[in-house]
C-alpha cells in the first residue's frame, strides 16, 4: 500500500507532541480495515483525496519549535524551487512562509502541552499559493494582535511601507517584532490575508490566519 | 584587534569581518533563533572598529574604505531590525567623516531583495552600491 505518495505529505505528532515529518515512519499513518465504517477514524484515502483536492503541497501538525521549523522550511524551500514558475515568486512564498510559521512558534514557544500545538498548510493551485496557519492562544492576546491586523488590512502599499519605516527605526520592544512580520506579510501579499478567532474554551480561542500569493502578479 | 570570523549554518548568515582590509562582509540566510544574540556581537565589533578607524586617521594613514557587503538569500523581520541596526551604526561612522560603502548583493530574479536593500538606503545617507550576484 502506498501512503500519500503524491503530493508529499508530512503531517501528525507524536503522542508525546513532538511531531514527525518522514512520510517514511508508515506506522504512524496506519489506518485499519474496520476504519472505513467508522467516522471517528481518520482514513488515509479519504485524507489523501481530500488534500489532493485541496492542492495541499505540504501540510504540518505538532509542535513548533525552532529545530523543527528549520528542518521543515528546508525541505518545503526545495520544494518550492521546483514547483514554482518564477523565483520572485518563490521567494514571496518563502518569506510569507517563514514569518507566518514564526508566528505559531512563539505561541507554542516553551510549552510542550500538545493542546498548545499548532499546523500550517501551504497549497498551490495553478493561480495561487495559499499559506495557512493555526494555533490555540490565550484570549486575553487576542484584542491587541486583532487591532494590529485590522489596522494593517486596511492599509495601502504606500502606508504600509511608511509604517514598515516607522517600525523598523522605532526602539524595539520584544524580541519578536510581530509587528513587522505581519506588514511584511501584508506588503508581499499585495494584503490578501484573512483571519478569525474561534473560542475554544472560556481563556482560549483557535487563531486562523491565511494568506493568498498570486502566481501571475 | 581580531577578524570576526562566523561560518554560516542552516539559520544564521556567515559573517566575515577583517579589521586588516575593512571588508566586512554578511551572506546566506538570517532567522537565527536568537537574533539578539547573534547580530549584538556583530554591532559590538563595529562599534570597536572604530577606534582603529580613528587611530588610522589621527596616524594620518591610508584611510581604506569600510566596505560592507549584504550577501543575503533571506532574512526574516526580526533580523531586518538587526541589519538597520548595522546600517544606522555604521551611518554615525559615517557622520563622523569616516568613509564607509555599503554593497548590496541580490538576485536579479529577486526583485523583493533589491527593493529591501532599497529602502535601507533610503533611510541613511552612506553610499549604498546595488550589484546583482
Amino acid at each position: 500500500m502506498r501512503y500519500f505518495s503524491n503530493p508529499v505529505i508530512k503531517i501528525g505528532a507524536h503522542e508525546t507532541g513532538k511531531p514527525y515529518f518522514s512520510h517514511t515512519k508508515h506506522q504512524h499513518l496506519h489506518f485499519s480495515q474496520n476504519s472505513m465504517q467508522d467516522n471517528n477514524s481518520l482514513n488515509a484515502y479519504e485524507v489523501h483525496k481530500f488534500m489532493s483536492k485541496m492542492d495541499i503541497l505540504v501540510a504540518f501538525t505538532g509542535h513548533f519549535d525552532h529545530q523543527m521549523i528549520t528542518i521543515l522550511l528546508k525541505n518545503i524551500r526545495g520544494k518550492l524551487k521546483t514547483t514554482s514558475p518564477e523565483m520572485a515568486i518563490e521567494q514571496k512564498v518563502y518569506c510569507i512562509l517563514v514569518e507566518c510559521v514564526e508566528n505559531v512558534s512563539k505561541y507554542s514557544s516553551g510549552n510542550e502541552d500538545s493542546s498548545r500545538n499548532g499546523m500550517f498548510m501551504l497549497c498551490k493551485s495553478d493561480t495561487k499559493y495559499t499559506v495557512i496557519t493555526g494555533n490555540p492562544m490565550l484570549n486575553k492576546d487576542i484584542p491587541s494582535l486583532k487591532t494590529k491586523l485590522d489596522n494593517v488590512s486596511k492599509m495601502s502599499r504606500e502606508e504600509l511601507k511608511q509604517l514598515y519605516r516607522q517600525q523598523i527605526m522605532s526602539e524595539r520592544e520584544t524580541e519578536n517584532n510581530a509587528g513587522l512580520g505581519i506588514i511584511d506579510i501584508a506588503l508581499k501579499s499585495g494584503n490578501q490575508f484573512h483571519y478569525n478567532f474561534k473560542p475554544l474554551t472560556e481563556t482560549t480561542s483557535f487563531y486562523h490566519f491565511q494568506t493568498e500569493i498570486e502566481i501571475n502578479s | 584587534m581580531n577578524a570576526l570570523i562566523i561560518e554560516k549554518t542552516e539559520d544564521s548568515p556567515g559573517v566575515k569581518f577583517d579589521p586588516a582590509t575593512a571588508q566586512l562582509s554578511l551572506s546566506g540566510e538570517s532567522r537565527p533563533e536568537n537574533a539578539g544574540k547573534f547580530y549584538n556581537p556583530l554591532l559590538e565589533w563595529i562599534t570597536q572598529f572604530e577606534s582603529i578607524l580613528f587611530w588610522r586617521k589621527e596616524q594620518k594613514m591610508d584611510q581604506k574604505p569600510l566596505v560592507f557587503a549584504f550577501r543575503l538569500d533571506y532574512f526574516n523581520s526580526t533580523s531586518a531590525k538587526y541589519i538597520m541596526d548595522i546600517i544606522l551604526t555604521l551611518n554615525k561612522l559615517a557622520d563622523k567623516g569616516y568613509p564607509i560603502r555599503v554593497e548590496w548583493y541580490y538576485d536579479e530574479r529577486d526583485e523583493d531583495m533589491l527593493d529591501a536593500g532599497k529602502e535601507f538606503a533610503e533611510m541613511v545617507k552612506i553610499k549604498f552600491d546595488f550589484l546583482p550576484n
